[in-house]
């Protein structure tokens, strides 16, 4: 279980999240949502600790995240697998070594230098791989591939850190309708496959209604909706992105809707 | 045209004052600048002596002496030889300077790049250690080195790579401070410690840059390398200055000859790698 | 909580595990041909440069305890210990290290108008001649590779000993060093501006001068600046071949062992060159910083 209690980030003066208190059970889904700036990569950084709280706690079972320094820090780091809009793969290493950064924490610093991974991890990254469909990709270099294949990449990634949660900053912000759904596809399939908590930032609000058990509202970094996402009605959600009271929600896409999760263009890309 | 689009001057100049008047100083400064500069250039050339007559004199001969270096001549084959030698050596000396650099000045860069190391106080340190050792020409190296080690080459690889840690050091750690840290911060989300993501998130990223830098400078090494003779740590700087000295000048304009083509056939072959290694597009910077 | 991964039979794995293995085996291939060549120049380069490692290992503490000795005075005391003894003969050493400083700022300013004056006639987009351009161009490549000492020396020769030589010689290297580099700054202008002026029937100079010349001027001085700071070091060590400045006094120093008078004399170089480096560099943020402001 995963708990935050009032925390807060400021960067100068500004408080980019404020006093944010959330209980995520364990193998929840859970969407958060809100306009762009409203302090959503902020708060999934601080929970793997790539940003430090300036206020708050956030506990993992018993442990307090805050607190952790060094190996600890690291080992937490491995349990909190990471997945980010620009995928954040070493561009000139090849496929394989970039899914073997997901057992930095496990393998020992100088072998891991050597690249000296043993016959398990290879298999383990190559079984990771090929569950997203991209083992015959192992050799070639993550920067030749496309966005799509990078993120799977990113999630094998992810995979064989055998994490206990998993953090997806807009995971599809860059992709086609056609990698959207497949990267969707393998975030649900990993929650309720493996029971393995995700929370995953998004800005498509069908998608968000779709694939999440619950779904957070952020504004001007507080929570101001919690709830399932039935609950978000077209009002509550034109609030939270602070439309006029005529716009519909469906007829903004850059923010609200992309192309790929209109009804009839989700083949398009295929 | 007075009469066709009357224009109220003093309105626009109240109205537009800053305009006007920002333009003017900044024009008066500009010209202000010249001027000091110009002064300057005047005095230093008086007092440098410039004007003690000899400078016309000194052109005729100039003109005098460019003409006997006409056409080039090595006299006989084994001055050829012998010149050819020496051209390898110092090609060899250059060769050798470069690559140690490269490899001493990798880790300093590494602690003097702000994204990897993070203590003020080392970085600072190790800045100004590159600093220092870069505002000391290759010559004077040499001349320390050659105490050190003896008259020859090998005084001249040292002074090579000596002068190049300064520089290496300084353009490495640049590039390193330029690289993406998207992939570090990937590396480091999934539990990775410092040395995994410098090896793997920065060093794949960098070291194309890295190789043309280090490719740029072992052609202008080369240049230097044909002088250090002068000061006898090898190379075959020591020919070109006997030959001067004892005006020998078809003789030095055919070593000047050699330096130019086999500088402009590194120029090329270092080219055409670092082309090879970071793309057409890649420049050094 | 159980693993995320399904681990793949061995049927299925081996030939995946295969493939990957055969295309890193051909990188490894690649790159170890690679170490091969530079491992085989450079053993052939240390033959050809006499390098010994047994003649360095027995050498080398001689390099720490050489700066250490630089740092001592004639009676063994560290230099630190009397700074009026270390630094002895400042006075002349400022005079020439001013004389120094005179000859590059003169040797870079000739330097630049000769540049200035070239690079229009080499660039590609404005040259009003193709054989001119190309001239220009090998004149600059030659001025540029020929290093700064040969020409001193053969001054020397014509001008006799002193700073005439040094500045002349600093001046042509300037000369091809910059002419190069304001060349692209030329190339990479807008045209626009400038061919509006030659379509009004001007003539080519003052094209130039009204059309392509503003958007140069910026980097033209930075450039001029960052060469300067070059300059005001090579002409440091002009005096080692008698064209002025203070490399005379530094050459003298180190062959007759006057080991404090060396560090003193660095001291002074290092101090001088990182404040010329900091006020250049200063100057020329600002100017970027201006350019990118319009
Ligand atoms: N390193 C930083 N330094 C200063 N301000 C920052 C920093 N990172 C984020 N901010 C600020 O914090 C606020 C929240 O940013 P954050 O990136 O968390 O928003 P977001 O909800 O993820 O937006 P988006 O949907 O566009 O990704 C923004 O106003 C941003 O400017
Ligand atoms: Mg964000």
């Amino acid at each position: 279980m995963l708990r935050l209690e009032g925390v807060t980030k400021s960067f100068g003066g500004k408080r980019a999240v404020d006093q944010v208190s959330l209980v995520v059970p364990t193998g929840q889904l859970v969407g958060v949502i809100g306009r762009s700036g409203a302090g959503k990569s902020t708060l999934l950084r601080m929970i793997n600790r790539l940003g430090d709280p300036t206020q708050g706690r956030i506990l993992f079972g018993d442990t307090d995240i805050t607190q952790l320094k060094g190996r600890a820090l690291r080992q937490w780091r491995a349990r909190c697998a990471m997945i980010f809009q620009q995928f954040n793969l070493a561009g000139r290493l090849d496929v394989l070594n970039n899914v073997m950064m997901g057992r930095a924490f496990h393998v020992p610093t100088s072998r891991a230098l050597l690249k000296l991974w043993s016959d398990d991890e290879k298999a383990q990254a190559l079984s990771a791989l090929e569950s997203l469909d991209m083992a015959r990709l192992a050799g070639q270099r993550a920067d030749t591939l496309s966005g799509g294949q990078q993120q799977r990449v990113a999630i094998a990634r992810a995979l064989v850190q055998e994490p206990d949660i998993i953090l997806a900053d807009e995971p599809i912000a860059s992709l086609d309708p056609r990698n959207t759904k497949v990267v969707m596809d393998a975030l649900l399939h990993i929650n309720k496959h493996f029971g393995i908590t995700v929370v995953c930032n998004l800005h498509s609000l069908d998608l968000a209604r779709s694939y999440c058990d619950r779904l957070v509202g952020m504004a001007a970094g507080r929570v101001v909706f919690d709830d399932v996402p039935a609950a978000l009605t077209d009002a509550v959600a034109r609030d939270l992105y602070g439309l006029e009271a005529g716009e519909v929600v469906g007829e903004a896409p850059p923010v609200l809707m992309p192309v790929g999760a209109r009804p009839g263009f989700a083949l398009a890309g295929s | 045209m007075p009469g066709h689009f009357p224009v109220d001057l003093d309105a626009v100049r109240g109205r537009h004052s800053e305009h006007f008047q920002r333009f003017g100083r900044r024009r008066q400064t500009a010209l202000a600048i010249a001027a000091a500069a110009f002064a300057l250039l005047i005095f230093a050339i008086g007092e440098l002596g410039f004007f003690d007559g000899k400078l016309l004199a000194g052109l005729g001969r100039l003109a005098e002496i460019t003409g006997l270096m006409l056409p080039p001549d090595p006299k006989d084959w084994a001055h050829v030889r012998l010149f050819s030698s020496a051209l390898l050596e110092t090609i060899a000396i250059s060769l050798l300077g470069t690559l140690a650099a490269a490899a001493l000045a990798l880790p300093l860069a590494f602690l003097a790049a702000r994204n990897v190391t993070a203590q003020r106080v080392v970085r600072f340190f190790s800045r100004r250690s590159l600093d220092t050792i870069r505002s000391v020409d290759i010559l004077v190296w040499a001349l320390i080195w050659v105490n050190v080690v003896g008259l020859g080459p090998f005084a001249g690889a040292l002074a090579i790579m000596t002068a190049d840690i300064g520089t290496f050091g300084k353009l490495f750690s640049e590039a390193i401070e330029a690289a993406d840290r998207k992939p570090v911060e990937g590396i480091v989300s999934a539990g990775g410690g410092k040395f995994l993501g410098v090896r793997f998130g920065i060093i794949p990223e960098v070291f194309p840059v890295l190789v043309s830098q280090v490719l740029y400078f072992f052609e202008s090494n080369t240049r230097s390398a044909s002088i250090i003779g002068i000061v006898g740590a090898g190379g075959i700087g020591l020919y070109l200055a006997e030959a001067i000295r004892t005006l020998e000048l078809q003789q030095t304009s055919f070593i000047i000859l050699m330096i130019l083509v086999s500088v402009a056939l590194i120029d090329y072959v270092s080219g055409q790698l670092r082309f090879a290694v970071i793309g057409r597009r890649g420049v050094v910077s | 909580m159980s693993s995320p991964i399904a681990l793949l039979p061995d049927a299925q794995l081996r030939p995946l595990l295969d493939a990957y293995e055969a295309s890193v085996r051909s990188r490894r291939w690649h790159t170890l041909l690679i170490l091969a060549c530079v491992a085989v120049a450079m053993v052939l380069s240390s033959i050809s440069a006499e390098v010994s490692i047994p003649k360095l290992l027995d050498n080398i503490h001689r390099f720490p305890s050489y700066i250490i000795r630089l740092f001592q005075l004639e009676n063994g005391r560290p230099v630190w210990t009397d700074v009026a003894e270390w630094f002895w003969g400042l006075p002349r050493w400022l005079r020439l290290l001013g004389e120094t400083l005179l000859m590059a700022y003169v040797g870079t300013v000739l330097g630049v108008i000769g540049a200035f004056v070239l690079s229009f006639l080499a660039a590609a987009n404005v040259a009003p001649s193709r054989w001119l351009r190309w001239t220009v161009r090998r004149f600059c490549e030659i001025c540029r590779t020929v290093p700064e000492l040969v020409f001193a020396l053969v001054f020397v020769i014509a001008f006799g000993l002193g700073p005439v030589a040094g500045v002349l010689a600093v001046a042509i290297h300037t000369v091809g060093a910059l002419g190069k580099l304001f060349a692209e700054v030329v190339e990479n202008i807008d045209m626009k501006p400038v061919e509006g002026i030659i379509a009004g029937g001007s003539s080519w100079p003052v094209a130039m001068r009204f059309g392509a010349l503003p958007q140069t001027m910026s980097n033209f001085v930075s450039y001029a600046l960052l060469r300067f700071e070059i300059n005001v070091r090579s002409t440091a060590v002009m005096g080692f071949v008698g064209a002025g400045g203070i490399g005379q006094d530094l050459i003298e120093a180190i062959r007759k062992f006057y080991y404090s008078d060396v560090s003193a004399i660095l001291v002074l170089i290092i101090i001088t060159v990182s404040v010329i480096d900091t006020l250049t560099s200063h100057v020329r943020h600002r100017l970027i910083g201006l350019q990118e402001k319009h």
